[in-house]
């Protein structure tokens, strides 16, 4: 059955189908062809084409018995090392189904696990190395330990290119019958940062609303997510309501349920908009580092964002 | 300061309701050294009984009437096996410098966790090995964790204290405190404390810096009051040692204080204080979680010291007026929220599924993706249940 989640129906299932990233499929095909893979770490930015490539190798070298040869973890969702290893362990105990002799296993976002945990992850992979073979992916391969990136063929995905992005555009809108134009198109990419998974949620978003897709209608959709309300939070500190701003800052937490780390990257981004003077930006900035710095190492991301607003609202009265 | 601590007895005949204890503690002490040739005498005593009614205080007393020098451990400085036998193995080989005798007192030997079980056993083995008397206090030494201690010493138990007794005390300590407190409340004191002799005189103390104490003040609020009052003191005050202290007579554990200091210290502190007051709570969590991490209990300290004398001296100057202090919500909120997001999360965990994306990722782009599940063959190719589609069209 064909998908009506479009990031899944316009997903590329052969080599030859997927957009950017000519050099790294070329040899990754190469590779699948012999029916002997290496280890891959996948590095880049999300929407890039990391999974998608995963999914296409295991289809390639399994055809038809590729779900059962096939396990997909996601290290941010699988709490701990423990889950992924009794995982992995159940999953490799079996043989695989047809000619290959090893199974896949595709671990998403590795750069989540800790190095402590990545040191246990280096142990599973030798463990099962006969019997499996990883595909990592991450966002930076820096956070990847050495001993599991020398046992990997590591791959940087870049970032997609405007056309590229703007070809999914015009295959999407052709197979479902959506008018755009190019100025739609050109604010689709730009929101979409280069990440073809989130240009095509955001299509099918709007789309949801009329198959007329209009810039304003897209800039709508864009605005609901959260920066709009980060910005608020600033604003109220700034304007030295330090009460509002906490309030506001649990209700984003809260309602959208956004991470203490996610909002202080907001946070950090959204300091390059303020009207301050630049020497102040940076001592935001810096604050906002070391805020970043205590929500990793402490237990409670409120009480860190807490402080930092506090030093927000004495920037605002110029004696940050 | 702490009446408990000023009226606090410091000889075992001053000590109400115990005679049959504090007759087997001394039999034990004074017996220790004449009997220490005999393989079959035990080398450790445990107290036994529910808090407040004078185990510490008791082995003090017993320690300056038998002349000897008392060395004193808590359950902090037990979690850790290490530094159990670093502190406690020197302690017990060595001869008193300055006294005749020496006893170790392990207190509160029940705040080992079970995890922490390498503690007990260094315990146990450093009974055997002991030169001098052990005196331990638990709560409950039936516990099951406390089977090997139970069969390895002497056990003592104390009573509750009964409540004429209390009573007793507490017109004592009035009468050199110069205070006058009516009988009706005193009663009603002594009858909530069930036997815990501290707390009834931490609730005399209490009540007796209130004016016109009325009765049902020492009801539920009691736990309040004292939070309240040290948030007041906290705040408004000059930082003095009793401020380093003033934690410690809040029957609340130092995590839930870290939540009222947060939750009410913008309603005292404006701007620069504010500033510094934050950064302070900010480091309190950081040695939160690395006590947690490294269970490296000495960074309490750290956490009380910032958290009570840091706070106050972040002011510029003393407050006067009266600030009415909120209940801290935002746990509660995180509950409520959490029943509320239940069905969104179930969502996001099947919608991240399907597309091969992390669940945390999909939460956080659900406001675009709210949109995609309005599509009713979305909706049956994810298999949404009806409370999960009923939470979809809910207006937001």
């Amino acid at each position: 059955m064909e998908s009506e989640i479009w990031t899944e129906k316009f997903r590329p299932s052969k080599f030859s189908e997927v957009v950017g990233q000519s050099d790294i499929i070329k040899r990754v095909e190469a590779l699948t062809n012999s029916l002997n893979i290496p280890h891959f770490l996948f590095a880049g930015p999300a929407g890039t084409g990391k999974s998608t490539l995963a999914l296409i190798i295991v289809k390639e070298l399994f055809k038809e018995n590729w779900k059962e040869n096939y396990l997909e973890l996601n290290a941010s969702d699988e709490r701990g090392i423990q889950i992924v290893r009794e995982k992995v362990k159940n999953f490799a105990r079996t043989k695989s189904l047809g000619s290959v002799p090893f199974k896949v296993i595709f671990l998403d976002e590795a750069d989540a696990l800790t190095p402590e945990a990545q040191q246990a992850l280096r142990r599973t992979m030798e463990n099962y190395s006969a019997t499996c073979r990883f595909i990592l992916s991450c966002n930076y391969s820096s956070k990847i330990i050495d001993p599991i990136q020398s046992r990997c063929v590591l791959f940087r995905f870049k970032i997609l290119e405007k056309k590229d992005i703007e070809s999914v555009i015009q295959k999407i809108a052709e197979t479902e019958n959506l008018t755009l134009n190019q100025e739609v198109a050109e604010v689709l990419y730009e929101g979409s940062e280069g990440d073809c998974r989130k240009c095509i949620n955001l299509i099918q978003s709007t789309a949801a609303i009329s198959p007329n897709i209009t810039a304003d209608l897209v800039s709508t959709i864009l605005s609901n997510s959260k920066p709009k309300d980060i910005k608020i939070i600033l604003d109220y500190a700034l304007s030295g309501d330090f009460q509002k701003s906490r309030e506001k800052l649990l209700d984003v937490m809260l309602k959208e349920s956004i991470s203490g780390q996610d909002v202080v990257k907001a946070i950090q981004k959204e300091i390059w908009n303020l009207p301050v003077e630049p020497e102040l930006k940076v001592r935001l900035t810096e604050k906002t580092g070391e805020t970043e710095f205590r929500i990793v190492e402490g237990s409670d991301p409120f009480i860190q964002l807490q402080s930092l607003i506090a030093s927000f609202v004495l920037a605002g009265l110029g004696k940050g | 300061m702490q009446w408990t601590e000023k009226h606090r007895p410091k000889y075992s005949k001053e000590i109400q309701g115990q005679n049959e204890a504090i007759a087997k503690i001394k039999n034990f002490v004074e017996n220790f050294y004449l009997g220490k040739l005999t393989k079959t005498k035990k080398k450790a005593l445990v107290l036994h009984g529910p808090p407040g009614i004078g185990k510490t205080t008791l082995a003090h007393a017993i320690a300056r009437e038998t002349n000897s020098e008392i060395f004193e451990l808590n359950a902090s400085d037990l979690r850790n096996k290490l530094k159990l036998k670093e502190i406690l193995k020197p302690a017990i080989e060595q001869q008193s410098l300055i006294k005749k005798g020496k006893i170790i007192l392990v207190d509160e030997v029940d705040g080992i966790s079970a995890a922490d079980r390498g503690g007990l056993t260094e315990l146990l083995s450093l009974i055997t090995l002991t030169n001098f008397p052990i005196i331990i206090t638990a709560n409950d030494i039936w516990n099951a964790k406390l089977s090997g201690l139970r069969k390895k010493a002497e056990l003592v138990n104390l009573k509750e204290v009964d409540y004429n007794t209390i009573k007793d005390v507490m017109i004592n300590i009035l009468r050199k405190e110069n205070h006058f407190i009516n009988n009706n409340i005193l009663t009603k004191i002594a009858i909530k404390s069930r036997g815990d002799l501290r707390a009834a005189i931490n609730d005399l103390q209490t009540i007796s810096s209130i004016k016109d104490p009325t009765e049902n003040l020492i009801d539920e609020r009691k736990k309040e009051i004292d939070i309240f009052n040290a948030l007041r003191l906290v705040f408004k005050g000059k930082p003095t040692d009793e401020t380093l202290r003033i934690y410690d007579s809040v029957k609340m554990p130092i995590d839930n204080i870290i939540l009222w200091v947060e939750e009410n210290v913008p309603l005292e502190y404006q701007k620069k204080e504010l500033k510094r007051a934050y950064d302070l709570i900010s480091k309190v969590d950081v040695f939160k979680k690395r006590i947690y991490r490294q269970q490296y209990w000495r960074f309490l300290v750290y956490k009380n010291i910032l958290l009570s004398y840091g706070i106050s001296s972040s002011k510029e100057d003393i407050k006067t007026g009266f600030t009415n202090y909120n209940k801290p919500t935002r746990i509660l909120k995180i509950w409520l929220n959490n029943q509320k997001t239940f069905k969104k999360k179930s969502i996001a965990k099947k919608y991240a599924r399907k597309v091969h994306v992390g669940e945390k990722r999909i939460m956080n782009e659900f406001p675009v993706i709210r949109n995609i599940l309005k599509n009713p063959e979305v909706r049956r190719e994810l298999r949404l249940s009806d409370e999960e589609i009923a939470y979809l069209d809910k207006p937001i």
